[in-house]
């Protein structure tokens, strides 16, 4: 009873006073929690107007897989990983977003995109559309679609970017210039559509429309036609006979393909810049080659954007986070994840708190668990290893499972790495595959999955947003995904 | 356990199936990751173009072939469980190895590592059957769980 009188004078008198009153009141956690609650009451809302909004989307990456990516920079930066800060981290507000759409709990990054882009949740596979459309039928289209950021800011004076390391067609970037009863009409729409033309397509009418400033991205074979190869070998999917980057060209965009045309793109904020590094998707940060980081193409898009003084919106993917999860194959979500990373702090060093809103987020995480109890230091790509009860880093002995089998830290809960092998007969069983602690670090190993599937699933789980710059405290607590939306919205349009 | 030996030896008495790891081993033979063979953009590495026509040993994963009864498959790194040519949107990765064996061989679970040892041949090759262009085999090739 003492204590806690002593402890309520302490608080009224301040946290330092309080400390004196504490055994452990020179404890590093403990001043480091009182540094922290310091740095909270200091701090003041931000209500000036956004000139500017960077939406910046790591796709797949829920918590999660956010918490294997910190544990792996940490790691590489020659800690034990736990405590390490990625950049984005230490933004000041923070919110946990339910990511499903209308008719799916486990949603995909055209659903999430349209609710993050338009601030209406939809279903699952459209995209700038509400859910009254039915997947696949244009029919349902006319009346259905929705109005992007993009063309509010658009309508505002501002000018627009969208680049992601997917198909700049994928489904996240077309979020923001297409809208689509099915997020594959990538470069055709079925026999009879007449409703809306593909996602390639829309976004070349965005761009000589004046809607698209700059884009850039993977998914080259979509403007070209069938049969015609161009740039590294890419042969043309476009049954149409378009080739919509002469079109572009033709329209006055500059295109660029690799290196040396992103680094000569003419970054005036006038010409249209359309960058189309891969046939589908460009290369994982691990393996990249003559192509841009997502930080570069960050930079180039802030650079070709922010000289418009009525400001811009730009939407920033980390596209392939994603498919490295899809493929059960973390050495590589994590490098792309740190990529992302790099391209938020990029960012946030180009750009002005007073006057840009950077929102951080995920569209949806994936079906990726960690393990226990590693002790601290398992290397996070891995063995789980044994706690030394006498000191704070792991014994270097992995953990066994009752198979006799050490494990890794990270798992899937379902992927083609699935441990279940199909047997002479169709059933499947089997036991788990032994693996070393190098084996497991391999750029190339795929973590062991339960339920196999051919391609690892995304999850329903939350996701986070991190955010700074004006209204940026709007994101609190709990939110739906489509509020992601509206704080922007209320941010660029506050008087 | 015992389901893995029966399956194991079940696989020995297979049409194509030979040499077991433990003799591939004895052969003096590391078994290589398929990224060794390349160099880049379709640019073969070093020790692959100081192996043609060697026999070498790689380990990786069987995709799901297009036929039975037949003597051609395709090794991945990863596990794939589509063909390349039952799915024409599968995002195919570029690091792939062409198996060519000596006999018709039983499938194996595309989930389950192999390793396959055969000879290596560079340079590209239109498979009359399937159509498939390679740039990169192993021919006479024999196979195991890794």
């Amino acid at each position: 009873m003492r204590t806690l009188s002593l402890g309520i004078a302490a608080l009224l008198a301040g946290t330092t006073a309080m400390a004196q009153d504490v055994a452990q009141a020179d404890n590093e956690w403990f001043t480091a929690g009182q540094e922290r609650v310091q740095a909270e009451l200091a701090k003041t809302q931000n209500t000036n107007t956004a000139r500017n909004v960077i939406l910046m989307i790591s796709d797949g990456n829920g918590v999660g897989s956010n918490y294997v990516t910190r544990l792996f920079m940490g790691q590489q930066a020659g800690g034990l990983g736990d405590d390490h800060v990625i950049h984005f981290e230490n933004y000041p507000n923070l919110a946990l977003v339910k990511t499903y759409n209308v008719n799916s709990q486990t949603p995909d990054s055209a659903g999430t995109g349209t609710a993050m882009m338009a601030g209406v949740k939809t279903n699952i596979g459209v995209v700038g559309v509400n859910s009254n459309v039915v997947r696949g039928d244009c029919s349902t289209l006319p009346g259905n679609t929705v109005t992007a950021i993009s063309e509010i800011a658009d309508g505002m004076g501002k000018s627009v970017g969208a680049i992601s390391t997917a198909r700049i067609t994928h489904a996240t970037p077309a979020s923001m210039y297409a809208k689509t009863v099915d997020r594959n009409f990538e470069d055709s729409v079925p026999e009879g559509c007449t409703e809306q033309t593909d996602i390639a397509s829309q976004l070349l009418e965005a761009m000589t429309g004046g809607l698209i400033d700059i884009a850039m991205g993977g998914g080259r074979r979509h403007f070209v036609p069938e049969g015609v190869e161009v740039e590294e070998g890419t042969g043309g999917r476009r049954a149409d006979g378009r080739n919509l980057i002469e079109e572009a060209q033709e329209a006055g965009a500059y295109y660029a393909w690799n290196m040396e045309t992103f680094a000569a793109a003419p970054l005036d904020g006038e010409t249209p810049i359309l960058g189309l590094f891969e046939s589908s998707h460009m290369q994982y940060e691990a393996d990249r080659e003559d192509e841009p980081s997502l930080a570069e193409m960050t930079a180039a898009a802030i650079e070709h954007l922010s000289q418009n003084e009525n400001g811009f919106v730009l939407m920033v993917e980390a596209g392939r986070v994603d498919h490295a999860n899809h493929a059960t194959n973390a050495a590589r979500m994590v490098r792309d994840g740190a990529a992302f990373a790099e391209a938020v702090a990029m960012a946030d060093e180009m750009t002005d708190d007073e006057e840009t809103l950077i929102v951080v987020t995920a569209d949806h995480e994936h079906a990726i668990a960690m393990n226990g109890y590693c002790a601290r230091g398992s290397p996070v790509l891995g063995l789980c290893m044994q706690a030394d009860n006498a000191g704070i880093e792991h014994t270097g002995e992995p953990i066994l499972a009752n198979d006799g089998k050490p494990y890794t830290v990270i798992g899937y809960l379902n992927g083609a790495s699935s441990v279940l092998i199909e047997q002479p007969g169709g059933e499947y069983f089997g036991a788990r595959p032994d693996v070393t602690n190098e084996e497991a670090q391999d750029i190339d190993y795929v973590q062991q999955a339960l339920v196999p599937l051919s391609s690892e699933t995304h999850s329903g789980e939350d996701v986070a947003v991190y955010a700074k710059g004006p209204f940026s405290h709007l994101y609190d607590g709990t939110i739906e995904q489509n509020v992601i939306f509206h704080v922007m919205h209320h941010a660029m349009t506050a008087e | 356990m015992t389901m893995q030996t029966t399956r194991r030896r079940a696989l020995a008495l297979a049409a194509g199936f030979i040499a077991a790891p433990a003799l591939l081993r004895a052969q003096g033979d590391e078994a290589i990751k398929l990224r060794e063979l390349y160099a880049g953009d379709n640019e073969f590495s070093e020790f692959a173009r100081d192996s043609e026509g060697e026999r070498i040993t790689v380990e990786g994963f069987m995709a799901p072939p297009l036929q039975a009864d037949s003597t051609f498959f395709v090794l991945t790194k990863m596990p794939m469980s589509v063909c390349p040519f039952c799915e024409t949107e599968a995002e195919w990765p570029e690091d792939i190895l062409a198996i060519y064996t000596r006999r018709k061989y039983r499938v194996v679970p595309f989930n389950r590592k192999i390793v396959v040892r055969g000879e290596l041949e560079l340079g590209g090759y239109r498979d009359p059957e399937t159509g498939f262009v390679s740039l990169v085999r192993l021919a006479n090739a024999q196979f195991d769980y890794a």
